[in-house]
């Protein structure tokens, strides 16, 4: 018992002095499991490697350039449709959330499209654009879209209007009341938006990747499978996780805990 | 400090569900002189806060005339200046910003917005709690902020909708007390909306009994200043009036 317990504090102290720790120790578990599976013999080797093999396969894609590049690409994608779905959601999301009349008039062509989903547009999207660049920022862009004005909505029309009231009494024009009250206000929300936004044209990307890309790690995996490479499909799926996990904790959770955390407006369970 | 005019100000609502006109406020006039501390005391529902909203431009009147010195009132403006009983603080700006907030609406410069909020924020007791945001404040704190606020902006009026309701009774004493002080020292028009009939009766010139949204009747407080707590709390004068107030809203 007493050992478990000595466990345990050094586990809390540990992750407490060293919170990566609490996202990395989990995984030990996980990747001792593989490792025994993989060593075991149960499955060829060809069809089920190991995590040293997913290392290696690393280290030789690293060392050719191809890791990189497509690594690259992806990111590079992936940023220019969310700063466009940002560009387009919040602005959006503000005057569909401030005006009864684009609220009547949009909401449900928003609701529509939400719907349809970003890969259902891919049949029409390769007739359309081809197998390219515009394809893959159009789906981008449309995954990123919609949770960023849906909740952006959200969250304007949840700042209480004793709010506002308090700005206008104090002098606020509308403009100033829009940019000291209801963005600030919105912004729980916007993150959210922003979150869901990223982690879905992560995914929508990978997918678009596979089916029309000619680079990028969704294409990394689905060129793998042609060639019979299940270690670099593991691979892809290895450095998907992980790029959120850098997403998250360098972009993500310190823009959090600098606003919204640090006014009280929401608490983030550690 | 002005001077503000209530003319035979009236509100009525339909409510869709009884499918009938309701009316909140029925009637009222009221002339509050420029730096008189005028209380109005009522039950819930009796339209002092429906009153308070049309004064301040946030609803507007279905009949009637809010005239502050002499000049109607169109919508909301930073001649008039609220406490809300729900504080209303700014949560992404500190104690300093908040306070700073309606000086820099104004379009004052920075330095001139700063040296305002320095005093107010000193005024309210709080120069400590400066760079602190609002979650990090205790709600009796919070309140001062609010009050330092609207003071802060040099408002004509200042409006305060049951401001001392959601703190402690301790506090709440104490912030009384602070506000006779402040009020003394800037001779503000200030309109106190309350349901506690004491509060109303500590800190009014004047109180105005409202009952089902008609004046009941003005009743002038004729105690002397500064008013502190431990010596209202038994003195005859203070009790007899309380007493009277009270009788008088609640017969109603």
């Amino acid at each position: 018992m007493t050992f478990f317990l000595r466990t345990w504090g050094f586990y809390v102290r540990a992750t407490a002095r060293w919170p990566a720790l609490a996202a990395l120790i989990p995984f030990i578990p996980v990747i001792a499991l593989w490792a025994i599976v993989a060593e075991s013999g149960m499955f060829p080797r060809a069809f089920f490697p190991g995590p040293m093999d997913v290392v290696k396969a690393f280290g030789t894609l690293t060392y050719k350039g191809i890791l990189p590049d497509y690594l690259e690409d992806s990111i590079v994608r992936l940023a220019i449709g969310a700063a466009a779905g940002m560009a387009i959601g919040i602005p959006l999301g503000v005057l569909v959330g401030l005006s009864s009349k684009a609220h009547k008039a949009l909401w449900p062509i928003l609701l529509f499209f939400q719907a349809v989903g970003d890969i259902a547009w891919l049949p029409l999207l390769l007739i359309w654009f081809g197998f390219g660049l515009g394809t893959m920022t159009f789906v981008i862009v449309y995954t990123v879209l919609f949770p960023v004005v849906l909740n952006t909505v959200l969250g304007v029309r949840s700042v209480p209007a004793v709010l506002t009231r308090a700005a206008q009494s104090l002098g606020a024009s509308a403009p100033r009341v829009l940019w000291e009250v209801v963005l600030p206000g919105a912004l729980p929300n916007i993150l959210t938006g922003l979150r869901n936004g990223l982690g879905y044209g992560w995914r929508a990307l990978i997918a678009a990747e596979m089916i029309v890309g000619t680079s990028g790690i969704g294409f990394l995996m689905f060129d793998a499978r042609r060639a019979g490479s299940v270690v670099e499909i593991l691979l892809g799926m290895v450095i998907l996780g992980l790029l959120w996990y850098v997403v998250d904790g360098w972009i993500l959770a310190p823009l959090e805990k600098k606003t919204v955390q640090r006014w009280g407006m929401v608490q983030r369970t550690e | 400090m002005k001077s503000l005019t209530i003319k035979n100000l009236s509100k009525t609502y339909f409510d869709p569900y009884a499918g009938s006109h309701v009316t909140a406020v029925h009637d009222v006039s009221l002339e509050v002189k420029a730096g008189e501390f005028v209380s109005i005391v009522g039950p819930s529902g009796c339209g002092k806060t429906t009153i308070l909203n049309m004064v301040a431009g946030f609803l507007p009147a279905s009949g009637g005339e809010i005239l502050v010195e002499g000049r109607p009132v169109k919508g909301p403006g930073p001649d008039r200046g609220v406490v809300f009983q729900s504080f209303a603080l700014f949560p992404w700006k500190t104690v300093l910003e908040n306070v700073a907030f309606g000086p820099r609406m104004r379009g004052l410069p920075k330095a001139e917005c700063d040296r305002i909020a320095q005093e107010f924020v000193s005024l309210a007791g709080l120069s400590h709690a400066a760079q602190r945001y609002p979650a990090e404040l205790s709600g009796g704190m919070q309140q001062r902020v609010g009050v330092a606020r609207a003071l802060a902006n040099n408002p004509d009026v200042l409006l305060m909708d049951e401001p001392f309701a959601s703190v402690d009774a301790q506090t709440r004493m104490t912030l009384q007390e602070e506000l006779t002080r402040i009020w003394m020292e800037r001779k503000t028009t200030v309109i106190f909306i309350t349901h506690d009939v004491e509060e109303a009766v500590f800190l009014a010139d004047r109180v105005v009994a409202l009952s089902k949204g008609r004046v009941l009747k003005e009743i002038p407080v004729p105690v002397a200043r500064p008013r502190a707590w431990d010596r209202l709390m038994d003195d005859p004068a203070f009790k007899s009036l309380s007493r009277d107030v009270l009788n008088l809203v609640r017969s109603a």
